[in-house]
């Protein structure tokens, strides 16, 4: 009888180590989905409010009188198309990132509290003479 | 199972848990920066305005102060609507974005490097945001003439921020933007741009 009870707790603890290890393994995979995507904001131009049509022929607004700061200019836009994000002109080397490092960190530090656990679980064991 | 070893197992589980979770989250961070430089400005007061030049592609770029001397290749769109940007290869060139004026033209002409291309170490664009008011840049043109601008301003931002109507907007001269990634690095990316202003000078080239 306690010989059964003693079988029980061995597989009991085993199997809390391997749900354990399990948790700690999964750990990584919410990792690599969770990246901030850098906001796309859209970009492609407002319909600028241009001037009511006059009957002067092109005579500029009067507001565009020289100016330090470059003039926006209305009507048609001299960049035909605007991109609708920022432009992504680096790529830096692939490495394994603090993401990963982290994961690691969590899955060792998951690992020594299981072990820890175990460890305690077979000293209670013993003290009570199962 | 004794309540000891039971109140074990449930520790350990939910150690596991909660340091497993922390870990990797932990290193997520925003990316509210502050803005670190001004707006640009335009060219000093009493320059001389200098005359338009015609249409011409721009098949070569020259920054004597930071020692690029590279061919421009030409880019347009991805089909999500981003820019297309340079291939990623150990000699990386910069691109003229084929929707904004040629260099020259009156309006903002759009020309990209990498700041790094992954492996292959440094991009074209490097040391982009080393240049400083006045320092002189110089596009070779399709019909062989050069065209000669002066940097204006140099603007660094968090891409989430980027400055479209500062960059794509019409301005009354012609004007030359230069883009690259810089600030913070971010997996495999970065999370600002570097964003040099610059006018065509008088009598260029």
């Amino acid at each position: 009888m306690r010989e059964s009870d003693s079988m029980r707790r061995t597989v009991l603890s085993a199997t809390a180590l391997a749900c354990t290890a399990v948790l700690a393994g999964t750990v990584p995979a919410f990792a690599d989905g969770a990246t901030p995507v850098p906001s796309a904001s859209p970009t492609r131009a407002t319909p600028t409010t241009a001037p009511a049509p006059s009957a002067e022929p092109t005579r500029a607004p009067a507001s565009a009188r020289p100016s330090a700061v470059p003039t926006r200019v209305p009507g048609r836009g001299q960049v035909s198309v605007r991109p609708s994000a920022a432009p992504n002109t680096g790529v830096t080397e692939a490495s394994s990132g603090s993401g990963d490092e982290g994961g690691l960190i969590g899955g060792a530090a998951a690992a020594l509290v299981a072990g820890g656990a175990a460890v305690f679980v077979v000293r209670r064991r013993r003290a009570t003479g199962a | 199972m004794t309540p000891l070893s039971r109140r074990a197992f449930v520790a350990a589980a939910t150690a596991a848990l909660l340091v497993g979770c922390g870990g990797p989250g932990s290193h997520r961070t925003t990316t509210g920066r502050a803005q670190g430089t001004p707006p640009p400005s335009s060219a000093p007061a009493g320059a001389k305005p200098a005359h338009a030049l015609g249409r011409s592609v721009p098949v070569g770029l020259r920054i004597p102060a930071i020692g690029v001397d590279t061919p421009v290749m030409r880019l347009g769109l991805e089909p999500d609507g981003t820019m297309q940007v340079p291939p990623v290869t150990a000699h990386d060139r910069a691109g003229w974005y084929r929707h904004s004026p040629t260099p020259g033209q009156v309006g903002p002409s759009v020309l990209l490097g990498h700041v790094t291309v992954g492996s292959y170490g440094d991009g074209v664009f490097r040391r982009l945001a080393r240049l400083r008011r006045g320092d002189r840049i110089v596009v070779r043109l399709e019909n062989g003439t050069e065209a000669g601008f002066a940097v204006t301003a140099l603007r660094t931002v968090a891409k989430k921020d980027f400055p479209a109507d500062d960059v794509y907007g019409d301005v009354n001269r012609p004007e030359l933007r230069l883009i690259t990634c810089g600030g913070p690095r971010s997996g495999h990316g970065y999370l600002d741009n570097v964003i040099v202003f610059a006018a065509l000078s008088p009598g260029t080239p």
